[in-house]
């Protein structure tokens, strides 16, 4: 019984961590190296700093607590055989600006991915099409209940200012049109750079890339 | 007549090393400092999805950073810390080694330092997600990689303390509580390599990584530990041997074997690979058979003891979190099918069942085991007062909150698959926001109960007394 797991300690740390280092590689590594084979294929997206800068604030301000950006889509409903137009598990999905459910393409290379578990706030993965108006953006980030009354977003208030940008911040920040309801007193206001990157980074969220690339919708 | 509980504890705890009994109680403190903490913050959270002007003018205070506050220091501030903590006496107890010395000079040095390791990467953590560096919000894993770093550190010296007291053990058979213990310490630290080597992998790779992460870190380490205390905790209140050992080896094998390939259940419908998906809602409910085979043994090992399970203090919250286990699991296995996730996917119903474990299941355990093994090791007991209130307003609480939440989430859900305006959805959940506010608020208040029972529980004159010779 010199090797039994009950009496012998080495066998009681070897076998469950051999064990484990198996399955780890057969559920996580294998599937995941297999999978980055085939994302590294489709072509990278084009640079744009600004975008990068805002989806770098988008992973700061953790925004994907609340939002997914993941239409789930339902393969035993799929409408034909081509294996790409999946239809959503729910069909009020459309709400959010696409008919399809999101595909493995648009995910491509982002790192890390706002998949999102939670939809306290609505799917964003279409905002650049659903809402393509930055003012809309600024209003929405300033004062959330101003054009979405009810809604549980927090004000971000911090990325505005109301002091007009001198010198060389003239050119990183953008005025707000300053709409009745959002309480500005002195009626001027400014985002901030980092306001205007994160809402470039909502802009295109618009797939249009992928449809350049030939990539289906 | 059988005297279960009651026995007096300063019998048991004659002898104990004070050192020892002092390096475990700072463990449980911290722990217990940052529960509290951490509730602060999460029912801070739970107010502003009532009202959202509150601490809405700083960046470092916005809803999405707390969060991470939130849920990483009750992870690993609380949890972690305390069945980390737990798990050196568990295993110098269950090895039999001499408890006037169960570690050297040396290990407690390190056992010290892992201490202080851990509760550094916690305070960093909590200070860098403030400040927005979280990882990118990559679920349960937001603390960046020099917060992680310590903790990890600590966990490996753990580990390494852990495996040599098994190794001296004075008996020749190890028992179950350490397997879980010795696994989980090793299982984690996988776990947190795989979690923080993002490098390689991007798009779908990403997903599938995290899925993993996810679900392992939670799998692999509070459920092993939580249940290994508890297969030592429960006989040892009990005064009478598990009810079946094999059921409790089959229950390791078939945990390890299952649980590791459920990640994927948290990206079903998702582009991540079918055959992933699929696998991973099957084992989902394979889950039942270690589960039910740890929860059974327990339950079957307190059958005919009502009389001292409603005599003892620490006997119910292990009561409470041994059925806490069974249900929240076989709820986890319902929730992985596909026709459940249609409807409560995205929903506040899975936050709901999160807090259902994490509390009702682990959360329980650990106070259960707290209450039952630290009398035995200090010579100190709570003021029963304290106990009583700290159960009843974290049982009330908890109740309170898994049921708004599960009511909430599934009329939420009810309202998407209804094609309502997405605003309906928000609206129709407002209340059960209220509901959970409540719950947190009496959890909350539990929790300053169960801090102060702790305190009362440090080893003091007492074991000085017994074990260091002095009056």
């Amino acid at each position: 019984m010199a090797f039994s797991i009950h009496t012998n300690h080495r066998v009681l740390f070897l076998l469950p961590a051999g064990i484990y280092l198996v399955l780890v590689y057969l559920c996580a590594v294998w599937p995941a190296m297999q999978e980055q084979a085939a994302m590294e294929k489709i072509p990278q997206p084009p640079e744009n700093e600004l975008v990068a800068r805002g989806r770098e604030l988008y992973g700061s301000f953790n925004c994907v607590t609340c939002h997914t950006q993941q239409i789930r889509g339902d393969e035993r409903k799929a409408s034909d055989n081509d294996g790409v137009r999946v239809v959503p598990v729910l069909e009020a999905d459309a709400r959010f600006g696409r008919e399809l459910a999101t595909r493995a393409e648009e995910y491509a290379w982002q790192d890390p991915v706002f998949m999102g578990t939670q939809r306290i706030g609505p799917d964003l993965s279409s905002t650049g099409r659903r809402l393509p108006e930055a003012q809309w953006h600024y209003w929405h980030l300033y004062d959330p209940q101003s054009v979405s009354p009810d809604s549980l977003m927090p004000p971000h208030r911090f990325l505005f200012t109301t002091e007009a940008p001198t010198g060389d911040a003239q050119y990183d920040h953008e005025e707000v049109q300053v709409i009745a309801g959002l309480g500005v007193s002195g009626g001027k206001l400014w985002a901030k750079p980092d306001a205007v990157a994160l809402v470039e980074y909502l802009l295109s969220l618009n797939r249009e890339y992928l449809e350049t690339e030939g990539l289906g919708k | 007549m059988k005297i279960p509980v009651g026995i007096p504890v300063f019998v048991a705890a004659a002898g104990t090393d004070p050192r020892f009994a002092k390096m475990v109680s700072r463990w449980l403190v911290s722990a217990g400092v940052w529960l509290l903490f951490a509730s602060v913050v999460g029912l801070l959270e739970a107010f502003r999805l009532i009202d959202t002007e509150i601490l809405a003018d700083h960046a470092w205070a916005t809803y999405g950073r707390m969060r991470p506050v939130h849920t990483m220091t009750m992870l690993f501030g609380w949890a972690s810390m305390a069945l980390t903590g737990l798990a050196f006496y568990v295993v110098a107890k269950s090895t039999l080694l001499p408890m006037h010395e169960p570690l050297s000079k040396t290990e407690l040095v390190f056992a010290n330092m892992a201490l202080w390791l851990f509760n550094i990467g916690v305070g960093v953590g909590a200070v860098a997600m403030c400040m927005g560096d979280l990882n990118a919000g990559r679920e349960y894993r937001e603390w960046p990689w020099y917060a992680m770093a310590p903790a990890f550190a600590s966990v490996g010296i753990c580990g390494v303390l852990f495996y040599r007291m098994v190794a001296r053990r004075a008996v020749q058979g190890i028992y179950i509580s350490c397997w879980f213990v010795m696994a989980g310490c090793f299982w984690i630290a996988i776990v947190v390599l795989m979690g923080y080597q993002t490098f390689w992998t991007a798009g779908i790779p990403d997903r599938i990584i995290d899925g993993f992460y996810i679900h392992n870190a939670v799998g692999m380490w509070f459920t092993p530990l939580a249940v290994g205390m508890t297969y030592y905790a429960l006989p040892k209140l009990l005064n009478k041997p598990i009810y079946s050992y094999a059921l409790g080896v089959l229950g390791f094998f078939t945990h390890l074997a299952f649980y590791t390939v459920i990640g994927t259940h948290h990206y079903i419908f998702t582009p991540l690979p079918m055959a992933l998906q699929t696998t991973s809602v099957i084992c989902s409910v394979a889950m039942i058979v270690p589960v039910w085979a740890s929860t059974g043994n327990f339950l079957m090992t307190m059958k005919g003891e009502r009389l001292a399970i409603s005599h003892s203090y620490s006997l119910p919250f292990l009561l409470v979190g041994v059925l806490g286990y069974g249900l929240a699991s076989v709820q986890g296995s319902a929730e992985s099918l596909r026709f459940v996730q249609e409807i409560l996917h995205f929903t506040h119903y899975t936050v709901g069942h999160a807090h259902f474990a994490m509390y009702v299941f682990v959360t329980f355990l650990i106070w259960g085991c707290i209450y039952g093994l630290v009398p035995r090791m200090t010579g100190r007991e709570p003021p029963i007062a304290l106990v009583t209130i700290h159960f009843w307003l974290a049982l009330g609480g908890i109740a309170v909150y898994v049921v708004g939440l599960s009511v909430g989430g599934h009329l939420q859900g009810e309202s998407w698959v209804d094609g309502e305006a997405f605003m309906e959805s928000v609206r129709v959940a407002g209340p059960y926001m209220v509901w959970r506010a409540v719950g947190g608020l009496l959890m909350f208040v539990s929790h300053i109960f169960f801090f102060v029972a702790l305190w009362k529980m440090r080893p003091g004159a007492f074991t000085m007394a017994f074990g260091g010779g002095q009056s």
